[in-house]
């Protein structure tokens, strides 16, 4: 029952793309054309697959999550091919991909359910630094690191044939990695790490060396500033360290320190990185480097405003004037095409996400699905907070990508896998 | 457990409250700050396939309009018939490059309203007119031509305007560039040719740019003397062929190196008339820092005259900065040294002298007209500054007629009109100077001026190293004086 609402949910966020692709070539003077059926396709295959995968594997989850997924995906997706024809291809067979994977993901966990990810969880763990190292490979090899932007984030892999190389963001899955690594060793350790040591007054502190695993955090979450020169990754790594052990313990000791540590770091980053303190001016003075550092920024304000209450509506605006438009700017770009009703929508779609995903947490039964449904939404919701502060101009651009809405393959599959983690977790609580 | 993470649900809710809240913001209270941001290329994308008014000048030429676009039924075109006759004044709306000049600065009058905003079709329903509103200039189209003509391929700029009023009756700058190269399909590259270009024609060198004023600013120097009393047109200074400078190797010499009239003692009014530096910076010396900065000060130096261009401030140092270093002093009194002056400035200054001291806001807009040619608004006079008393103005008139009819500044002289002026060679390091004229006209205890006029030739134009204010601005000023008084020869 709850899966035919979800499925009638997703056919309508089809139908919403798919719209979304004929307005946008009304605009461009054509009408509906093989784009729209394609759309109209794929995102029916895609998100099926997904809904059939449930039927089977998680009947009872929660039939809400996809839903919202599938229309903010449906939102990007549109701006994505208002702005470039060639990457929406290239999005839509990420989308096909996403959803198989997706599913396939299910049916592994078909019988145990994210309790059998527990056992691998330093498996995971490895898995995640790995990840987050491959961007460092020789650019000279055949899967090699690559710098885009000034950060380094990708991997390539060169392929056999063709001249095309396969592009991928190693980061996005590593964080669903590093959240079932945590969830599973905070739910050994939550007890302990929350056991009052010492009172000063009215604040209780753990033992001493139960703060070592913020500090490692802390200088994993550095290394990858440093190695990376990306602000983002580094502050989402760390926000979520620190979250989740702060949600196992209760303890406020640790976001304190946590909190420390960051402006800590913050400064020093500062101090030491060029790329952290043009993203800092370019935050506070966007029009003083106009054409230099301040440039993404004021052509974001730019498309904002100019986007106003209802949009220039599809295909009418200029998005195409904000670098990375179609990337970590789609929010930008949807804000000036839709105007603030569009942005109120995806913002509210997100915060339906959270919410749900924090509900799924506060029922979830035993410590490790709590703590991992927690985890994902919590590196969801960062996630999205970061890069949506930066473009909205309330905190220093960082370079990573709106979830679903942004282009990039690596990026929207990380995010259907998270969501269906989230739903498995909620299908554990009828069973 | 389940209490830390309702909070950090209830915390990261919140935060998409807030970035709700920004959207807003950004979207909805501050909009049209962003919107109309004339770096928004959105904006000119927008405006410029629409009509914009009609710029006319005070004799009824067109410099820019809009004419129907063959390529689109609904758009318009926008072209400037005179070329780079009015680039620096009438500006360019172009899509790649903004809007400078009135066609930026006036663009709330010239973009028509017929678009589709919501104040838009609220204004049409009530019946409002949404066509675009004309310019019509205060400046001449013919005397506007003449000045171009009197540059030709030097660098340089000429402003003349109504000291009664502040009305400007010329401004060109020169080089210029053509604004309709940077509407075509070429208008990319034409745009980078002009923004690397050396001889910079984007510059309004008539109100942006500064230079040292030389002799010009011993107009200035007079007044400060004629003002605080230390002197009259008839005290006499001894006359040497070089002025030893206290407390420094430095001198002072005269133009052509010589003394000033006869090696023994000259007037003040004779220094003036012959521009003799040697004398000037002893008057300057016995004015002091302190009174020739507040001289300067009142003729508009250290602000930014207002106009619907951008000017840029003409500069002396503070008073307090040199007032012991009495070199600087004397040096800054035949207008070197530090200080600096934009080619409107020096035509302020002149028509401070002829308007008995005060100085009117200059303007560039006579009248704004709706689609129908019916006024809507005219621009009424208003006083800037009160530079100088009207007594010492009278003087200094006097002084400055002398020098278009036995000074320096003869090659100036209109048959049949009576004119004052001053000439200006100011000295450039490792270059050749800068040549400047101003002066007004008609003078005369009958007559009104009705013109004001500043020359400034860079690098002294075609002549080079030997140039001079008297042989290289004069006759521009003269060509100037000629057209609008109706003289010919």
């Amino acid at each position: 029952m709850t899966r035919d609402a979800e499925a009638a949910l997703l056919v309508a966020a089809a139908m919403l793309a798919a719209m979304g692709v004929a307005l946008v070539n009304f605009a461009g003077g054509t009408g509906f054309d093989a784009q729209v059926a394609l759309t109209f396709l794929v995102f029916l295959v895609a998100f099926g697959v997904v809904n059939g995968a449930l039927r089977r594997w998680a009947p009872e989850g929660n039939p809400y999550l996809f839903p919202i997924a599938a229309f903010l995906t449906a939102i990007g997706f549109t701006e994505i091919y208002r702005l470039d024809h060639h990457l929406a291809s290239l999005q839509r067979w990420s989308l096909l991909v996403a959803g198989v994977i997706t599913a396939s993901v299910l049916f592994l966990l078909r019988n145990e359910g994210v309790i059998a990810l527990r056992r691998f969880r330093y498996l995971f763990l490895a898995a995640a630094v790995a990840l987050l190292l491959l961007p460092l490979l020789p650019e000279t090899w055949a899967l090699r690191g690559a710098t885009v932007g000034g950060s380094r984030l990708w991997v390539r892999l060169e392929m056999p044939f063709g001249e095309r190389a396969l592009s991928f963001q190693p980061g996005e899955i590593a964080k669903i990695f590093l959240v079932v690594f945590l969830a599973s060793y905070l739910a050994d350790r939550h007890l302990a790490m929350a056991a009052t040591a010492h009172r000063i007054g009215p604040f209780r502190f753990p033992e001493l060396r139960r703060i070592g695993p913020i500090l490692v955090a802390a200088a994993a979450s550095f290394a990858v500033l440093t190695y990376q020169r990306d602000l983002g990754a580094s502050l989402l790594l760390f926000t979520l360290f620190v979250t989740m052990i702060y949600v196992a313990t209760g303890r406020a000791v640790y976001l304190f320190t946590g909190g420390l540590l960051a402006v800590g770091g913050g400064i020093a980053a500062y101090q030491l990185f060029d790329h952290v303190q043009r993203r800092v001016f370019s935050l506070l003075h966007p029009f003083d480097d106009f054409t230099g550092a301040g440039y993404q920024i004021a052509q974001s304000l730019f498309a904002m405003g100019s986007g106003s209450l209802t949009g220039s509506g599809l295909g009418l605006g200029r998005p195409d004037l904000i670098p990375a438009a179609s990337t970590d700017f789609v929010f930008a770009a949807v804000a000036e095409e839709m105007g603030f009703a569009g942005s109120v929508a995806v913002l509210a779609g997100f915060a339906l996400l959270l919410a749900a995903g924090f509900g799924i947490a506060l029922r979830a039964r035993d410590v490790f699905r709590k703590f991992f449904a927690a985890g994902l939404t919590i590196a969801l919701g960062v996630q999205a907070i970061l890069i949506l502060a930066g473009v909205l101009r309330l905190f220093p651009v960082t370079g990573i990508t709106l979830p679903f809405m942004s282009y990039g393959g690596s990026s929207l599959l990380a995010n259907f896998i998270l969501v269906a983690l989230l739903v498995r977790v909620s299908h554990g609580e009828r069973s | 457990m389940n209490g830390p993470i309702r909070y950090v649900a209830t915390v990261l809710l919140v935060a998409f409250a807030v970035l709700i809240g920004m959207a807003g913001y950004r979207q909805v209270v501050a909009a049209d700050d962003y919107r109309d941001d004339p770096r928004n290329l959105r904006v000119a994308a927008g405006r410029t396939g629409r009509e914009r008014g009609t710029i006319i000048t005070s004799d009824g030429e067109i410099v820019a309009a809009s004419e129907a676009n063959p390529d689109d039924p609904l758009g318009f075109r926008r072209t400037y018939p005179h070329g780079d006759l009015y680039s620096h004044v009438v500006g360019y709306a172009t899509l790649l490059f903004g809007s400078t000049g009135l066609e930026g600065s006036h663009s709330a009058d010239l973009v028509s309203d017929r678009d589709a905003t919501i104040s838009g079709v609220i204004t049409a329903i009530l019946g409002g007119d949404l066509r675009p509103s004309g310019l019509r200039l205060t400046i001449d189209h013919a005397l506007q031509t003449v000045a171009r003509e009197a540059l030709g391929d030097q660098r340089g700029a000429i402003v003349a305007l109504d000291p009664a009023t502040g009305a400007v009756l010329a401004m060109v700058s020169t080089p210029g560039f053509d604004p309709n190269e940077l509407l075509g399909p070429t208008a990319a590259t034409a745009g980078e040719a002009l923004q690397s270009d050396p001889s910079e024609p984007l510059l309004n060198r008539a109100t942006a740019a500064t230079y040292a004023p030389g002799s010009t600013f011993k107009v200035i120097t007079t007044a400060a003397a004629l003002q605080s009393g230390v002197a009259s047109s008839g005290t006499e200074y001894p006359d040497t062929a070089e002025l030893e400078l206290p407390g420094s190797t430095a001198t002072i010499s005269n133009f052509d190196g010589g003394v000033c009239t006869t090696g023994t003692s000259v007037s003040l009014a004779d220094a003036f008339t012959r521009s003799c530096n040697t004398i000037f910076g002893m008057v300057g010396m016995q004015v002091g820092a302190e009174d020739l900065v507040g001289a300067a000060e009142g003729f508009g130096f250290n602000l930014e005259p207002p106009l619907d261009l951008p000017t840029a401030p003409s500069m002396i140092p503070d008073a307090d900065s040199f007032e012991f270093d009495l070199p600087a002093v004397a040096q800054s009194a035949i207008g070197q040294r530090d200080v600096r002056a934009t080619p409107l400035e020096m035509a302020l200054v002149a028509a401070a002298v002829a308007n008995g001291g005060e100085i009117m806001e200059p303007f560039l807009i006579e009248e704004v007209f709706n689609a129908d040619g019916i006024v809507e608004r005219t621009t009424e006079p208003v006083v800037w500054r009160r530079a100088i008393s009207p007594a010492t103005a009278a003087t200094l008139t006097d002084l400055m007629e002398r020098v278009v009819t036995a000074g320096s500044g003869r090659r100036a002289a209109v048959p049949g009109v009576r004119l004052a002026g001053k000439t200006g060679t100011a000295e450039v390091p490792d270059g050749a100077p800068h040549a400047w004229f101003i002066g007004f006209g008609p003078v005369g205890s009958d007559d009104v001026p009705q013109i004001a006029i500043a020359v400034l030739v860079e690098s002294g134009g075609d002549v080079g190293e030997s140039a001079s204010g008297g042989t290289v601005a004069a006759p521009i000023a003269k060509a100037l004086f000629a057209e609008f008084f109706g003289v010919t020869e």
